[in-house]
Parts: structure tokens; sequence; C-alpha cells
């Protein structure tokens, strides 16, 4: 009996050990090289933001800077900042982090795991317009860039602030919150305004480890790697540092790359994406509105936790491509109200580091797509990044405010501002 | 008639097919038999035999080959 | 309180892997602990039930009281007497909380009846055979505790296989032999583990990581597209992993605990045609239909002779049996349209079966014929399970 029992459980005791083993071993099995460091900075995947091992190990060198944003940073253009960073001798290297469907939601909660890394340092967030629709953030895609790993440890870590609460309740008006019982049982006791339990604590300490090994294993082994796409890109780029250089050369390839439409649309994107359909997007969104959003309480999350870090942001607020947007119907005064609305936010917080391109959408060769910055567009973005991480700044002053998650503010309309306390 | 004769009659008027010359064969598998000729049969036993064959008491596995039919008619009877 | 959704992450496995162990170590010493395993079947459903979903623990607790009284006194009047209308009431009343719970959403627009639980129409499904058998007067020996034991046996309670209480009860009472059990942990590890690959890896890839891509492009191009093809795929794939997998789940659960529940799927997506395919899809749910509903309205239609041929009576009580599983899977335009379409498919099935019996010869039969056949039928069935998905509802009437 014996003999057959071992047949049977035999190479499943076996293979428990060794995954318990992996899992629960206090080492540090895999350790993060430069190179995977490097290849994080700009490879956009979604196991950067889950995890934190990476994350961790990047930003622990000075010369990483954060950028935080969605899907612009995947348009490796020739003025991309990862592209300029690697190509001039720059002190500093942009760790991009977001993707498409990136949006404030993702990024609180994947900020947890580096608050440490964050703390006193320098920041780019890029906002777009188009993540405050009416319904905010897409349960789907915010499942996308959530992992365990983030809820243990933003359960793990709580201090009792307000913010935590706002997130604790948001998280579970998510399907992503509800993906574990004992997590969700944890994170409602937050809502709720109290501690979690000791046996939740027990309970997440495990979660935590477990997830955190699992991260340091599997994450760099399934890393994109987009570093082919920015080092031929860096090729085309003048051998010298000089904006009107390279400015020249960012017309040219605008030029050569929108031959194919009146929009000053890339040519492949406007094939792929666009000209079968383009009759459809005849003032297709003449009704879009992104100045009425819960996504403004989200963001809200986001400039509290930088606040708690003093991390030094500069904010970027994109425009959209002028010439789309009349076609399409997307009203400019519905962006420009936007853009004042966002801007209220920033200012009477005290987050003062603000580009704001809302009205350059008709520059040419500003926008490589639709929405996306491109070709001049990134220089010009380089002209405010450059001196504000390469000079001391001043140490900025937040002043938080809780009423920005409320309900009116998160759907008060634009026109409203001036009377709004 | 006896019981046997008369199950194999039901069962070729049933399945249109001589059955007795494979009595071990699974009527289900050939698909001489299903759910609908069941009843049949047990309507057919009930009329020709008298047997009350409750629907619950039928276990397609007691129930599967001629032989096994007869067996269990004989046992009810 | 700790809350867990059975089979659904691996400190479930764990708890239940310590949980067993008595059992097994009794069971290979030739002993059966009942008071452990009532013990164990509680603490599991105290986890499914208990904390944050305690609401839905208290439905069950009184569903249970509310089933187990209703079928000793129908159990007790059936010792003094027979009559029809008692036995009618008594399965109206086995099924009504179904009825309220089902009928629920639709009247409260989307609401919820607080008498839900998780797994109360796979339970409804064995109150009622115990009332129908009972009526038979094959079932003598009821027990009322046992049957408590029968109906919430923790590995089956959420989503089945459907048990029966003869089976069920032949296997509890009985302590199998050493070879026999030894034979069952293996075929419990294996089925614990083919469950493992196919819910957490073939559903999670199916369901979690193709699936939404699929349905977002359909959702984008209105009408027919190749997603909408993909989508009906790509969920039937899904639905037959994850299905599949919580069956192999529960069974090899079983099978530790010494009890042979039945097996749910047998490769279904090899049938050669749709009476097969009943055959090998949900086994335990078709064959329930097919023992208690169909057969059952076939006998009482041919006793009274309300339809003049067999044929007749077969058809329409196919419709009648699969629309009625169409309505337990819940009262929206797609899950009935799935059930009359099945029952429409089983009707045409039995007419072609009828067309090459009697042409013998006309109609070619070989392993071509054979091949197309399981390829329309699976075809067949990924289409049914498109309605079934509730994916069109989405498509044809959001927005």
């Amino acid at each position: 009996m014996k003999k057959k029992l071992w047949m049977i459980f035999g190479p499943l005791v076996v293979a428990a050990i060794v995954l318990l083993g992996l899992l629960f071993s206090p080492f540090k099995i895999n350790r993060i090289n430069k190179t995977t460091e490097r290849q994080a900075a700009t490879s956009l995947s979604p196991n950067v933001l889950k995890g934190e091992a990476i994350k961790k190990a990047a930003l622990s060198h000075k010369e990483y800077v954060p950028f935080f944003g969605s899907s612009e940073f995947s348009r490796f253009d020739v003025t991309h900042p990862s592209v300029l960073a690697t190509k001039y001798d720059r002190n500093y290297q942009p760790f991009l982090m977001g993707a498409p469907g990136t949006q404030s939601l993702t990024h609180y909660f994947q900020m947890q795991s580096i608050n440490k890394e964050l703390t006193n340092r320098k920041a780019i967030v890029v906002i777009s317009p188009q993540w405050f629709v009416k319904k905010g953030t897409d349960p789907k895609a915010f499942s996308f860039y959530f992992s365990t790993l983030q809820a243990a440890n933003f359960l793990l870590t709580q201090k009792g602030t307000y913010t935590e609460q706002v997130a604790a309740k948001r998280l579970l008006s998510m399907p992503s919150g509800h993906a574990n019982d004992q997590v969700a049982s944890a994170l409602q006791r937050v809502a709720d305004g109290k501690k979690i339990t000791k046996f939740d604590r027990f309970y997440l300490k495990n979660l935590y480890h477990m997830a955190r090994q699992e991260d340091r294993l599997f994450s760099s082994i399934r890393l994109s790697n987009n570093d082919e796409k920015v080092e031929k890109q860096a090729k085309d780029l003048p051998a010298k540092d000089d904006s009107k250089a390279i400015e020249k050369e960012a017309i040219r390839q605008g030029k050569e790359d929108t031959t194919n439409n009146d929009f000053g649309i890339k040519n492949d994107f406007y094939k792929r994406r666009l000209s079968k359909k383009i009759n459809k997007f005849k003032n297709f969104e003449k009704d879009f509105n992104y100045t009425e959003s819960p996504e403004f309480a989200d963001f809200q999350m986001v400039l509290n936790q930088f606040a708690e870090d003093h991390t030094n942001v500069m904010f970027i607020i994109p425009p959209v491509n002028e010439k789309w947007a009349k076609y399409t119907g997307l009203s400019q005064s519905m962006l420009d109200g936007f853009s004042m609305k966002i801007k209220y936010q920033l200012q009477s917080q005290g987050f003062n580091n603000i580009v704001d391109l809302s009205q350059d959408g008709a520059k040419p060769y500003f926008m490589q797509d639709t929405i996306h910055l491109g070709w001049t567009g990134w220089l010009d973005v380089d002209k405010h990044i450059q001196p504000f991480i390469k000079d001391k700044q001043p140490k900025p002053n937040y002043k938080m405010d809780n009423k920005f998650y409320s309900h009116k503010w998160q759907f008060l309309n634009p026109d409203d501002l001036s009377s709004y306390k | 008639m006896d019981t046997k004769e008369t199950v194999l009659s039901i069962l070729q008027d049933l399945t249109g097919t001589d059955v007795s010359d494979a009595m071990d064969d699974n009527l289900f598998d050939s698909g001489l038999l299903d759910s609908m000729g069941t009843v049949q049969l047990l309507l057919q036993l009930q009329g020709q035999l008298g047997i009350d064959v409750p629907v619950s008491e039928f276990e397609r596995t007691e129930w599967d080959t001629p032989n096994k039919i007869i067996a269990k008619a004989e046992s009810m009877k | 309180m700790v809350s867990l959704t059975p089979y659904e992450n691996p400190s479930y496995f764990l708890m239940l892997f310590v949980a067993l162990l008595p059992i097994v170590i009794g069971l290979l010493a030739g002993r059966k602990f009942h008071w452990y395993e009532t013990l164990v079947s509680f603490f599991f459903l105290l986890m499914t039930f208990g904390g944050p979903k305690w609401h839905q623990g208290l439905a069950l607790i009184g569903y249970l009281v509310f089933e187990m009284i209703l079928v000793t006194l129908y159990d007790r009047y059936r010792k003094q007497k027979n009559d029809t209308w008692v036995f009618v009431l008594a399965v109206l009343l086995a099924i009504a909380p179904l009825v309220v719970v089902k009928m629920t959403p639709l009247l409260a627009h989307g609401g919820n009846a607080i008498i839900g639980f998780l797994g109360i129409s796979y339970l409804t499904f064995k109150a009622v055979q115990t009332v129908m058998e009972l009526r038979d007067g094959t079932l003598k020996d009821y027990n009322p505790w046992f049957f408590l034991q029968f109906m919430a046996f923790f590995p089956s309670i959420s989503s089945g296989p459907i048990d029966r209480y003869r089976r069920f009860r032949n296997d509890y009472e009985k302590v199998p032999d050493r070879d026999k059990y030894l034979g069952m942990l293996q075929k419990g590890v294996h089925y614990i583990f083919l469950g493992f690959v196919y819910k957490f890896m073939l559903s999670y890839f199916f369901g979690t990581f193709l699936l939404p891509r699929f349905e977002k492009t359909a959702m984008a191009t209105p009408g027919l597209s190749w997603a909408l093809v993909g989508v009906t795929y790509i969920y039937s794939m899904y639905l037959f992993f994850d299905f599949a997998g919580y069956s192999l789940f529960a069974v090899g659960t079983s099978y530790f605990m010494g009890i042979e529940t039945p097996m749910n799927f047998k490769k279904p997506f090899l049938a050669h045609n749709i009476k097969e395919f009943w055959n090998r899809w949900h086994i335990t749910l078709s064959f329930w239909f097919r023992d208690f509903i169909y057969m059952r309205l076939v006998f009482f239609f041919m006793k009274k002779k309300v339809f003049k041929s067999p044929k007749t009576t077969a058809n329409v009580t196919y419709i009648l049996n699969m629309g009625l599983m169409g309505f337990w899977h819940g009262l929206t335009w797609y899950y009935i349209l799935y059930g009359f379409i099945h029952g429409f498919a089983l009707v045409a099935n039995d007419w072609w079966i009828a067309v090459k019996k009697k042409h013998p010869g006309r109609i070619p039969h070989n392993k071509f014929t054979e091949a197309f056949a399981i390829f329309m039928t699976f075809n067949f069935v990924c289409f049914t399970f498109l309605i079934f998905s509730g994916f069109l509802d989405k498509l044809l009437f959001a927005r």
C-alpha cells in the first residue's frame, strides 16, 4: 500500500515542496540586473506596473526619472523623451510607467510599491484629457494592470488617511476588488474607516510574500523589448544635442510620414485605424465631454500620494490634433474647460509645474496621430522637462484639500469654477 | 407465451429488428433503444405482462441488453 | 470572518487537503467517520457562505430546513396515501423557492432575491428527485437527517454534478475496500490536477485572456464580424473548460471521501449528433431531465394517449423538456431560446435517424461522414452557446 500511495501522492508532495520553497524562500532568487532595468524603462509591460521588484530596482538609481502616463509613451518618435535621453548624454533616463488604458487609479495603486523611491524626487505626469470620461476608468483595463501584490501592499501599509478610505471604496467598486474574498473583506474594513483584523494582516502578509516572490521570479521574463525601436530612432538624431538641429530632423520625419491624409496623422496609423471608417468619424465626437468624470477624484488620489511622498511633479497637458478635432466635431471650448478645471485642481493645492499644451494642437507635426504627441510635440515637452530635471527646484509646498474627492467636484461644470469653494 | 417471448416480441416491435440472436448486445449503444423506446417498453411490459415498473426504478445499466430485460421482467412478475 | 469561493484559490485547496486527510487515513484503514465528514461539510459550507456572504448562508439554512420538512411530510403522507394532487403540490412547493429566485431579477429590475444563494438550482434538482422517487415508491427508507447530508454534500453544492439519493446513499454507507479506494484516490488526484489545467490554464486563457479582447472588437463592429465568430468559439471553449474544470474538482474531492459522484462531461465536442452531445455535456443535468421530465412526460402522454403517434409524443416532449431546461437556466430570452433550439435540434436529429433507417445503404457512412457529423455538431453547439452567453443581448440591445 505504501508504494501505491507514494505513486499517487509522491509527485504531488515533491512538486508542493519545490513550489513552496520557491515562493517562500527568504532569498532574492532572481536579481534584477542593469540590462533588465534598462529594458524595463521602455518596455511598457503590464508586469512592470503590476509588480514592484523591477520598478524598485530601477528607481533605486537616481538617473531614472519616473514618467507616469498612458498610451502616448508607446509612440517612440525620434523626439520621444526616452530616445532623446538615450542619444544624448543627459543625466537622466525616463522610466516609463504607462500603457494604453492606464489611468489615475492604476497609477495610484501601482505607486504604492515605490513610495520610498518617490520620496523627495522629481517625476513627470502626462495627463490625458481622454481619461476623464463620464464613466471613469474602464474596469477591464484597470484589472489588466492590477495585481494581488498591489492589493496586499496597499492593505498592509495603511496609515488611516481619508485618501486610503476613498481608494478602498473605489477599488471595491471594481471587479478587481472582489477577486479575492479575504482581500475584499479587508478592503471593506478600510473603506469603513476601520483597521484590518489580525487575521487579515497574517493572511495578507503571506499573500504579499508569495506575490512578491512570484513577481521577482517571473516579471523580468515577460518584459517586452522596445530597445531596438529606441536605438533605431536615436540613430536618426543629429550628433549634437542642439534643439534647432533636432527640430529640423523632427520636421523632416513628420513631413515624410504624413502624406496619405490631410490631418497630419502618421501614415500607418491613418491607414490602419482610420481610413476605412473615415466617414463614420465625421462629427462623431461632438458630444464628447472630458469635464465631468469620476477620474477627477481618482486623480486627486494620485496627487495626494505625491504630496505624501513630497514628490516634485511636472504635469503635461497634451492637446488634441486640431484638424482631427474639427473633423470629428470635438469641442475646443470643452477641452479648454478641461484644462481650466484640472489646472484649478493642481494649482489650488500647490502643484505649479504645469506645461499646458492644450492650445498647440494646430502646430505642424506637433501630434503624431489624433491625440498623441508627435515629432515637434515631444520636442516641445523636452524643452520643459530637461531644465526641470537638470536644475535644482524649490521645494514644493502642497496644501491638499479633500473637497476634490467630492461628487460635486467630479461633475462640476468648469463654467462654475469661479464660484466653487 | 412466456415472458421471454413476450419481451422479445415487444423489442422487435419497438426496434424493428429481431434481437433474439444478439441477446447480450447493448441496445442503447447500438442505438436501437432510446429514452422514448424505453418508455414504450415499460408501457408494453405493463400492458402485456402486467408488470408495473416506475420510471425511477429504471436504471439504464440494468436494462441495456435483451437478456437483462428478460431477467428484470421475470424478477418483477 | 474568512470567506472563500469553492475551488477558486490555492488556500481553498490547501484547506481541502488538510480537512480530507483524516478521511483518507480512515478509509485506508477501512473506516468511515460520518460525524467528522459532517463537521468538514459544515466547515466548508461556513467558508463558502459565511463572512460577508452570511445572508446567503442564512438563505441556505432556511432553504434546507424548508425542503427537509417538505420532503419529510410528503414521505409521511406517502406511507398512508398516494393522491396525485398532493404529489403535484409537493413538487410545486419544492421548486417554489427556485422560482422566486429566478423571477426576482425580472420583477425587481435586476435585483436579487434575499432567499437566493449559490447553488439553489442544483439543490432543487436533488429535492424534486427525492419527492418523485417517494411517489414512485422506489425510495422506501427515507431519512430526514440523511436527506440533509445528501443535499448539503459540500463538494458539489454550488454547481453539481447532480447526484441521486439512492446512489449517494449506497456510497455513503459503504466503505470501499482498500484496492478500490486506492484506485479512487488515484483518480481523484488525476481529476483534480486535470481540473487545474482546465480551470486555471485553459479556462483562464480563453475566458480571461482572449474573450474580452474579441468581445471588445465585436462590440465595436455592429452586426456580423470575424470577431463575433471568434467570440463564439472562444466562449464555447471557455464555458467547457470552466465548467468541466469545476466538475472535475467536485468529482475528485468526492472520490477522496469515498463517494463516486458521477462525471459531468465526456468529451462533448466529439459527439456525432445533438442527442449524443447531451449524453456527453453536463451529463448529470441532461440525465436528470431525461429521467425526471422527459421519460415521465412521455409516459404520461402515451398512457393518456394524448398524441396519436409515438413520434409526435417524442417530439413534443423534446421541445417541452429542453424548453424547461432553458427556463431553468434563467428567465432571459437567450437562455430560453437556447433551450428551445436544442429541443428542435433533437426533433430534427430523430427525423434524420428515421430517414437513414428508412433508406438503408443509400446514405454513405464512412470516416469522412463521421468527421463531418462531428464538425457539424460542434459548430451547431458553439452557435447555441453564443446565444447562451448573452453576448448577443449586449451586442444587439445595449446602447
